[in-house]
């Protein structure tokens, strides 16, 4: 493993890959200053902007007729994919911190939630990006109080008396602790303790309302006392079991699916013992040789948000609008806002069967149609068939691309932009590609057709 | 590391026979493999996930504890479409009443499992893998049916879920389902000349297990995407269904069914029965289009002599609570109503009593017959294959088919 390798495999991991223009920046510097680099760039916390859209107050709204309001609710709604927009954007410039950005999608399939209204998503996603490297108790005391994972686990409806147990459920099951580890009892008595952390219709803030919270005894993980929603969290996260179920769901998401049990443990007791900081475990986790093996690189497949941002980074990819993020995403099986369930996305091999694999292999092709990088060969790609892909707004050039490989010598030119652009192994030398490659006549149409050759590639879908 | 050299998978896979990637010859591969026995018996399961509250479908409407749980949300007994004295359907379930009434319907009440769990992905697993309810599988039933235990399930197709990705139910340890939304969709997808380039490069060298599960699948798909599209050119359904998913997508079951494709088993899935608040109009809806997609089918597969060959199963992954929660919906519970459907079931009507809602386990009926019964019947009555083999356990055959 070359330095250079570990950059990229970094990269890849704290982030979506590196853009040609930081791939020649950073390919040379230090790992360990590069690390500290990308821990430093995510303290400045960036938040997704909001569309310009005037939400009326609640005044207003009440005294509107209820086919007025339904309206205004129709307009806010139908304005969350600009938030989608709006991150995805900010997740392929190099002007945000990579590492902010790929923590808090992290934390957006672990909290998997679906938002209806523009505005109580960015609000969620930008209170998970707050924490996304603080602490973990801050970040689940956020979520608890979260307007969407309010409406989404029917904490509204959990009221003093007529307990709704689903939030509950899913904080111990999903969240934090994981199953095997709590009671169908301590299920009711947590419900309990949540009752009454209710959402503001008017405000979409949270409000506590004493009058339907539950104040009585409860007994919960074998402690008794008047507990409420924080006590609650607390008790969870003094369990040692806690801390161990986080390592392991960051370690298969970072590191590899397979996972190895002493890693694990070291990550956990690190989270556990700095009082669940989550920013000194994953600095531990990017700081480990095992980190860097040979057994943990190229092994990882893609998410299509990986996919899409990291071919963005390369091609320098410019979404026109909420469209053309949202209809890759839909092609591709992973909607931001809109997880499949409260558990998220499963990933692995689960993001691929016959049918989304194809998608895969054929949006370099859609990405090059979109972007006018079609190229001058016998063997173009085909034109996309579906209306909605082949009208996606989308640009990008390949400026940057050429600036970067500009001083490679022609002979080399396909193992050079192998190296960059796939984590295993190919062997671009006669193969296709390279056939491809050499009906071009100038360097730039050369890298061009080895660009889509290897994005093309089952090997390009893992990182 | 595992590396499994693509070589090696080639070989191992179905297409060792053809002993090459063009398509033509894989063609020909399917059409021997389709003059094989049973080969006509279909089956298609219907999932409704979220957990369908199967007391308002199959409503007790003589029971006072039902009434008196759910002072809301009940099916008041004016509005259900009585079967016998005790039990009877929600207004909203057309579809089973006919085919209670034409004897093509065998509905089992009280289903479940021991220890019953009540999240959903869990259920959702258990019922997938066919596990016990502290045994964690990571292969599905179908997917283990799959694995070696069809004689004629070489085939990528053999079973198509008709979604954008696979469930667990249709994953085995060396096959899998196959994923298909629409099969112009798949065709094209499989025509652009890259995708056909990487396709018929070979490389000798080992791939990463998540590379080489990449190629394999890469190959699978491409030998069954033309076989399904040219099937399915074959008939065009002259019946109406209604619009909306369900209703597409057994409609595109139905015609290759009836264009008789290679494909034994269908998988198709409805969302939204966590009905948490305000249930009834929510599960009526769906409810409703079930049972107008679900007629259509009917009355299609019977015009073209194919009912009688088919036989469609309709789970969720558990029932709901029997008293009504606070926000007029009701919370995940445990024992539930199953439906099978065919023109050849040896039950039919209910095959068991209804609920007993005196004796409930924490709030929630008790089941009485396993699903894992279930399975086993449809497994060897009707697919004909070693079902303990699947099952890992002996279950006892329900004889309804």
């Amino acid at each position: 493993m070359t330095e250079e390798q570990k950059i990229q495999h970094l990269y890849w991991r704290a982030g979506f890959g590196l853009s040609p223009t930081a791939f020649q920046k950073k390919r040379k510097q230090p790992l360990n200053k590069i690390i500290k680099d990308l821990f430093k760039d995510a303290k400045k916390i960036q938040p997704v902007q909001r569309p310009d859209y005037n939400i009326p107050s609640w005044d207003v709204l009440k005294v509107m007729s209820k086919e007025d309001r339904l309206k205004k609710t129709r307009e806010i709604q139908k304005l969350t994919p600009e938030i989608n927009l709006n991150w995805v954007r900010q997740m392929t410039s190099d002007d945000y911190s990579c590492l902010q950005e790929k923590m808090t999608l992290f934390w957006h399939g672990h909290f998997a939630c679906e938002s209806k209204r523009f505005d109580y998503a960015a609000s969620q996603i930008n209170s998970i990006r707050q924490d996304a490297l603080g602490n973990f108790r801050d970040l689940v005391l956020a979520i608890s109080k979260d307007t969407s994972m309010i409406l989404y686990l029917n904490n509204q409806q959990n009221k003093k008396n007529k307990p709704n147990e689903n939030y509950a459920r899913e904080l111990m099951e999903l969240f934090t602790i994981g199953r095997g580890n709590y009671t169908e009892q301590d299920i009711k008595e947590a419900a309990r303790a949540f009752t009454g952390w209710f959402s503001d219709r008017g405000t979409g803030e949270f409000k506590f309302t004493e009058r339907q919270h539950d104040a009585g005894s409860k007994t919960f993980m074998g402690k008794t006392g008047n507990w409420n929603g924080d006590d609650i969290i607390d008790l969870i996260l003094d369990r040692k079991e806690t801390a161990t179920f986080l390592a392991t769901k960051v370690y298969r998401y970072f590191v590899n699916e397979k996972v190895k049990d002493e890693n694990v443990a070291l990550l956990a007791n690190i989270l556990y013992q700095s009082n669940y900081n989550i920013g000194t475990m994953m600095q531990t986790l990017f700081e480990s040789d095992w980190f860097y093996a040979k057994e943990n690189v190229g092994v990882k497949i893609k998410s299509p948000i990986e996919l899409l941002v990291g071919m963005g980074k390369v091609l320098n990819l410019q979404f026109g609008n909420a469209k053309s993020v949202l209809f890759p995403q839909k092609y591709l099986g992973q909607i931001l806002f809109k997880p499949p369930n409260v558990a998220g996305w499963p990933g692995g091999k689960t993001w691929i069967d016959n049918s989304t694999l194809m998608l895969r292999m054929n949006f370099a092709a859609v990405v090059f149609q979109r972007v006018e990088l079609a190229l001058e060969l016998k063997d173009e790609p085909e034109e996309p068939k579906s209306r909605q892909l082949k009208n996606l707004d989308i640009s990008g050039d390949i400026v940057a691309l050429t600036k970067a490989f500009s001083k490679v010598k022609l002979a080399n030119l396909g193992l050079e932009l192998e190296a960059y652009l796939l984590q295993t192994p190919f062997r671009t030398q006669d193969s296709f590609i390279e056939t491809l490659a050499k009906e071009a006549d100038t360097s730039e149409g050369q890298i061009k057709a080895y660009v889509l050759g290897l994005m093309s590639l089952p090997e390009y879908q893992v990182c | 590391m595992k590396h499994i050299s693509r070589r090696k998978f080639v070989k191992q896979s179905s297409f060792a026979t053809a002993g090459t990637l063009l398509l033509p010859r894989f063609l020909n591969a399917f059409d021997q493999h389709s003059i094989q026995k049973n080969k006509n018996r279909k089956l298609v399961v219907v999932q409704f996930s979220g957990g369908n509250d199967g007391l308002n479908a199959i409503v007790p409407y003589t029971n006072d504890v039902y009434y008196k749980s759910r002072p809301s949300i009940a099916v008041p007994p004016n509005k259900v479409l009585k079967a016998n004295d005790t039990l009877g359907f929600n207004p909203k379930l057309k579809v089973l009443q006919n085919l209670y009434d034409s004897g093509d319907v065998c509905i089992i009440n009280n289903i479940g499992y021991p220890d019953p769990d009540r999240s959903h992905f869990r259920s959702m697993d258990i019922w997938h893998t066919a596990s016990a309810s502290n045994e964690f599988l990571s292969t599905g039933w179908l997917g283990r049916y799959l694995d070696g235990n069809c004689e004629d399930c070489q085939n990528p197709h053999h079973a198509i879920e008709v979604n954008d990705s696979l469930s667990l139910a249709l994953k085995g340890a060396q096959m899998n389902g196959f994923a298909m939304k629409n099969p112009a969709q798949l065709k094209n997808t499989t025509r652009s000349k890259i995708v056909q380039a990487v396709a018929q490069h070979h490389h000798d060298h080992e791939h990463e297990e998540n590379v080489a599960y990449l190629y394999k699948t890469l190959a699978n798909t491409i030998a069954s995407a033309d076989y399904i599209y040219e099937k399915s050119k074959i008939y065009t359904s002259k019946v109406a269904y209604p619009k909306g998913k369900l209703g597409k997508e057994l409609k595109q079951v139905a015609e290759l069914i009836i264009s008789e494709a290679d494909t034994q088993i269908y998988y198709v899935t409805l969302n939204g029965f966590d009905t948490h608040n305000n249930q009834v109009n929510t599960q009526e809806r769906l409810l409703q289009g079930y049972s107008e997609a679900m007629s259509a089918f009917v009355k299609d597969l019977k015009e073209n002599d194919k009912w009688d060959d088919t036989l469609v199963m309709t789970f969720s992954e558990f029932g709901r609570r029997v008293a009504e929660n606070g926000s007029r919906g009701t919370d995940h519970g445990a024992g539930n109503n199953l439906y099978l459907m065919g023109g050849k079931l040896k039950k039919q009507g209910f095959y068991n009593e209804g609920p007993d809602l005196i004796n409930l386990e924490k709030g929630d009926v008790k089941y009485t017959v396993d699903f894992r019964n279930v399975y086993s019947t449809i497994l060897k009555d009707w697919l004909k294959t070693e079902d303990q083999v699947v099952l890992r356990k002996t279950f006892k055959s329900l004889g309804f088919i």
